[in-house]
């Protein structure tokens, strides 16, 4: 299959253009890297369901039209984010349009926060698009929590694009101190009747024996792309509980790799996914076990109507020597529409020999017999339609661990799923 | 207020009723018996519009409309309930809120107002506590890890609460210990007037102990073929349905 490649010397003289900061020098080896690798393609075992090609002609047109980052505030974007800060009480940074905004994010919180431009470490990573993230980083967040905060950590990664198209990268490297209970929220969102292109990479690095909760709530512009990865790395008896929600977005692939280098922790994470038509939804997800005990549990559902396309891809290695690893995986489905399509993949690896392992996938269709039941109780077809639907949701909407962001999903699923079924004939 | 004159239906191949004619009047309660396999439960899905099950033939007239060509939500809303011989369990939705749902899709269909929240759960639990029902019910998924029991004084509370018209009720009765059994039929009785019509569909004669019935019907094979007075109940639990059906074919 042939894709659209990515204008190289376009992209060469965007980040030739970019202040000489402390990022240059990083920039320019990402570049290095793109120029020698390219980006993934779907011959690529990681990227077989996900083409890349509508991100890499977003990405050629914003380049050749100069690689412009809209900086100035508008009423549009300022009401967006003041929407979604009304709805989360959290103590917010922004990333909007790719620049970083501090203006809503309160100092004395305890929040230890340094933009990457301050400093000179290195933040590229080996990992697909990570490098073209580095390349046209404006600039990035490092941030470091010491101690439980009163409200969670709120990143709220915003793009507006009203016309033609626009690219637009966000990286922030989290922290979380030994022996701290931590919430994170991860919000993104766009707006705009512009292509837009958006690229994430998110660190998480998790102290010993510390908690970190983290959402993640993906809802873009329907027909927007994004890119999100996030990875994170949970010292020893550490425990990460995550949830993640993709409500909105028309090409969408998210990568989520915990590295369990250290003894003891345990890792639980969940992630939803609401599809409609000409959405494609890619949860890539991978575990490493390198050591044991440790423990690693996840469950994704999705709901898919009209013609959409989703993916969810379950890798868990454990390592020799891991030994004491439980690792769990389970992927449920509920397809609405013949058009619908999910691929669903477990991958387990396992080179090590005192390890308890399982994985399950389901694929349905609403219980025939439940939606009977309703109607004779004067429901009609849609309503009990969407009242089972919800009720496959609800249970993970449920599992948010951030009790600030539980209004916010529960309101955001149920107006998705409300619209998703109205799109059923 | 239910004509069913001739009815014929089918599921998959089988020709499961065979020119089934009944005729129930407001007021009355009317029990239907026979063997495993008569089609008892058949006729309880084909009022209540099952789509599996197909009529091939005869019609049913409900308050002097077809009711073969409403959906089931809207026999419901008509005033039809049935109560099934296996409630379903759908984990996630919540009891209170299908009770909630069911009562104001009803009300929304007479022209009325959405019930209010206050009065509602007063009526659901007032109910409740007559059917010797928890009231941590109301807050689980509906009939959601209900033991048996708790699954058909579940059906009676929303009968109780959607006030029906006309009640079916399929097996009601089975695996019920005494105390279910007497609060199931409490909760019958308190619904018996002469606006209402009640249809018991059971195996047993013992449910017939506490809910007295108007007319008992012997079906089988697809049709009623004998009709009495409760007395027949007693006959059957003591000759069998072997000799009504000698009785029949004689």
């Amino acid at each position: 299959m042939k894709q659209v490649a990515l204008s190289i010397d376009d992209l060469r003289e965007a980040v030739l253009r970019m202040p000489d900061d402390a990022l240059m020098a990083t920039r320019e080896a990402a570049l290095a890297n793109l120029d020698e690798h390219g980006l993934p393609s779907v011959r690529d075992e990681d990227w077989k369901y996900t083409d890349l090609g509508p991100a890499i002609d977003i990405s050629n047109r914003w380049l050749a039209n100069g690689a412009t980052i809209t900086t100035t505030s508008n009423d549009l974007l300022a009401d967006a984010i003041a929407a979604i800060a009304g709805a989360i009480d959290a103590n917010w940074l922004i990333i909007a349009n790719g620049v970083i905004d501090t203006s809503r994010f309160d100092e004395s919180s305890g929040i230890e926060v340094q933009r990457f431009s301050e400093s000179a470490a290195p933040f590229v990573m080996d990992r697909p698009l990570a490098d073209l993230n580095a390349a046209l980083l404006n600039d990035g967040l490092r941030v470091q929590i010491h101690a439980a905060t009163e409200k969670p950590l709120g990143i709220l990664i915003i793009d507006e694009t009203n016309a033609g198209a626009a690219v637009s990268q966000a990286n922030v490297e989290i922290e979380i101190a030994p022996g701290c209970d931590a919430e994170v929220i991860e919000y993104q969102s766009s707006t705009g009747t512009g292509d837009h292109f958006g690229n994430s990479v998110i660190t998480l690095q998790i102290g010993q024996a510390a908690i970190a909760s983290y959402v993640r709530i993906q809802n873009r512009r329907i027909g927007h792309v994004q890119s999100g990865r996030l990875c994170a790395t949970p010292g020893r008896d550490a425990r990460l509980n995550m949830a993640s929600y993709d409500l909105g977005g028309g090409l969408v692939r998210n990568d989520v790799d915990i590295d369990l280098g250290e003894p003891g922790a345990d890792v639980v994470f969940n992630g939803l996914y609401l599809a409609g038509d000409g959405q494609h939804i890619d949860n890539h997800t991978r575990v490493d076990h390198r050591v044991g005990p440790a423990s690693s549990s996840q469950e994704y559902r999705g709901i898919l109507n009209g013609r959409c396309r989703c993916v969810w891809n379950g890798k868990a290695i454990v390592h020799a020597g891991a030994d004491g690893t439980d690792a769990n995986q389970a992927n449920h489905n509920l397809l609405l529409s013949e058009h619908a399509e999910i691929d669903a993949k477990p991958e387990l690896e396992i080179y090590a020999d005192d390890v308890k392992c399982s994985h399950g996938t389901t694929v349905g269709q609403l219980d025939e017999t439940a939606l009977f039941y309703l109607r004779t109780r004067g429901l009609d077809k849609r309503q009990a339609t969407q009242l089972l639907t919800h009720a496959f949701a609800a249970d993970l909407v449920g599992r948010a661990p951030v009790a600030a962001a539980i209004d916010e999903i529960t309101s955001l699923v149920e107006s998705r799923l409300a619209d998703l079924i109205q799109e059923e004939a | 207020m239910l004509e069913i004159n001739n009815l014929k239906s089918r599921v998959g191949d089988s020709d499961i009723l065979r020119g089934l004619s009944l005729s129930v009047n407001a007021g009355e309660v009317h029990a239907i018996m026979g063997p495993n396999g008569s089609g008892k439960s058949t006729l309880a899905q084909v009022i209540a519009g099952h789509e599996d099950y197909v009529v091939t033939g005869g019609d049913v007239q409900y308050q002097g409309k077809d009711l073969l060509d409403l959906k089931p939500e809207e026999r419901a809303r008509e005033g039809i309930f049935l109560g099934f011989q296996y409630p379903v369990e759908i984990p996630g939705v919540n009891n209170a809120y299908l009770l909630k749902a069911a009562v104001n899709a009803k009300r929304k269909h007479q022209g009325l107002g959405e019930v209010d929240a206050f009065e509602f759960l007063k009526l659901a639990r007032e109910k409740m506590a007559a059917l010797g029902m928890d009231p941590k019910f109301l807050n689980r998924g509906v009939n959601e890890g209900f033991s048996g029991g708790e699954k058909k004084r579940n059906e009676i509370l929303q009968m109780a609460m959607l006030e029906p018209s006309l009640a079916i009720l399929d097996e009601t009765d089975s695996g019920l210990d005494i105390d279910a059994l007497k609060a199931v039929a409490q909760g019958v009785n308190t619904l018996r007037g002469p606006d209402r019509a009640i249809i018991l569909i059971t195996h047993y004669q013992r449910l017939l102990d506490y809910i007295e019935p108007d007319f008992v019907h012997v079906l089988s094979e697809g049709r009623i073929i004998r009709s009495g007075d409760k007395t027949l109940a007693l006959e059957l639990e003591e000759k069998g349905y072997e000799w009504v059906r000698e009785a029949a074919s004689a």
